[in-house]
């Protein structure tokens, strides 16, 4: 295992900690104040930046399939059943030859 | 009440042990060792947060890009332990911290789901549920990546993808009503722009998260004004 992924793992360990403590502590707070909605919002906004990040310059086969994964989401609220209609979806395009 | 809420926790222990072997195999795949995933999971203990990382080191290879994405998709925690208050009220110090690291989105619902129904549910149950959680997580993450370790070079059949349509699923999850349509195309289009000028994907999500943050924060005022 490189450094790089000991870091990540160190890190994001120490984020989730500080978090979950941070709610303990100033949560209450924070949940009061009249910046608590970008606790709610902000999730959201960044899994759509990853989303559209990985879809930039990438071959109109994968829109489509994503654009079918969004429809099996949307249907089914559900991950795991999401992953594999949309790596399935991948795979038959590219199989059509698309 | 420990074992009744390691039981009631099971089927939806049982739910998170297949999400958790498919990270565990993708993981593996874009080259963790099952020993670190296994790691990450008993220390870090969230699911879609740990996907962002490990996808997000693997794609643009900067470790703080990968770490403020996938904090930033953990931060609903701290209103969900916030809410705890409650629960862990009593409890000693280092009983608070075990609580709230072995608390996940299953073992909080179904706590204060049943608290609803009956107030003798408390930290007994919570804990009891979370150390089922953080155990089946744990050792379903580690096994799918001792599996995934050993499979060939899966990108070719569109594996890579399975992560996109993951982060497809988890938005879905946490769209909740046509306010969110506006800031999500922003955010959506600004990230692409950023991306597109050559910028590293990790300021494309940043600038797209806090343009998609400004642009609420705009629909906040204006419905503010008009109300």
């Amino acid at each position: 295992m490189s450094g790089a992924h000991w870091a990540l793992i160190g890190l994001l360990a120490m984020a989730a900690v500080a978090i979950r403590v941070a709610g303990l502590i100033a949560g209450g707070r924070l949940r009061a104040s009249r910046h608590a909605w970008v606790l709610d919002d902000l999730p959201g906004l960044i899994v759509v930046s990853l989303v559209a990040s990985s879809l930039v310059g990438q071959p109109p086969v994968t829109w489509v399939a994503a654009g079918a994964a969004l429809g099996i989401a949307i249907l089914t609220n559900h991950v795991i059943v999401t992953m594999l209609a949309g790596v399935a979806a991948y795979a038959g395009l590219g199989w059509l030859g698309m | 009440m420990m074992k009744r809420g390691a039981i009631a926790i099971l089927p939806l222990a049982f739910g998170a042990a297949v999400y958790g072997f498919a990270f565990g195999l993708l993981a593996a795949q874009v080259g963790f060792p099952w020993w670190g995933v296994g790691l990450m999971s008993i220390s870090v203990h969230a699911g879609s947060s740990q996907i962002v990382a490990v996808e997000q080191l693997a794609s643009t290879g900067t470790v703080l890009g990968a770490v403020l994405a996938a904090a930033a998709l953990n931060l609903r925690y701290v209103g969900i332990i916030a809410s705890l208050s409650d629960v862990l009220d009593g409890l000693s110090l280092r009983a608070k911290l075990l609580a709230i690291h072995v608390t996940g989105d299953e073992n909080w619902a179904l706590t204060m789901a049943e608290r609803a129904k009956s107030p003798d549910v408390g930290a007994a149950f919570l804990l009891g549920s979370g150390f089922v959680m953080i155990s089946v997580w744990t050792v379903s993450t580690t096994a799918g990546a001792v599996i995934g370790a050993t499979l060939p070079d899966l990108e070719r059949f569109g594996l890579g993808f399975a992560f996109t349509a993951a982060f497809i699923a988890m938005a879905r999850g946490l769209w909740r009503g046509r306010s969110q349509a506006l800031p999500w195309v922003v955010a959506a289009a600004a990230t692409v722009a950023v991306v597109s000028f050559g910028l590293p994907k990790a300021y494309g999500i940043v600038t797209g998260a806090l343009c998609g943050l400004a642009v609420r924060a705009l629909l906040r005022r204006m419905k503010a004004v008009i109300a």
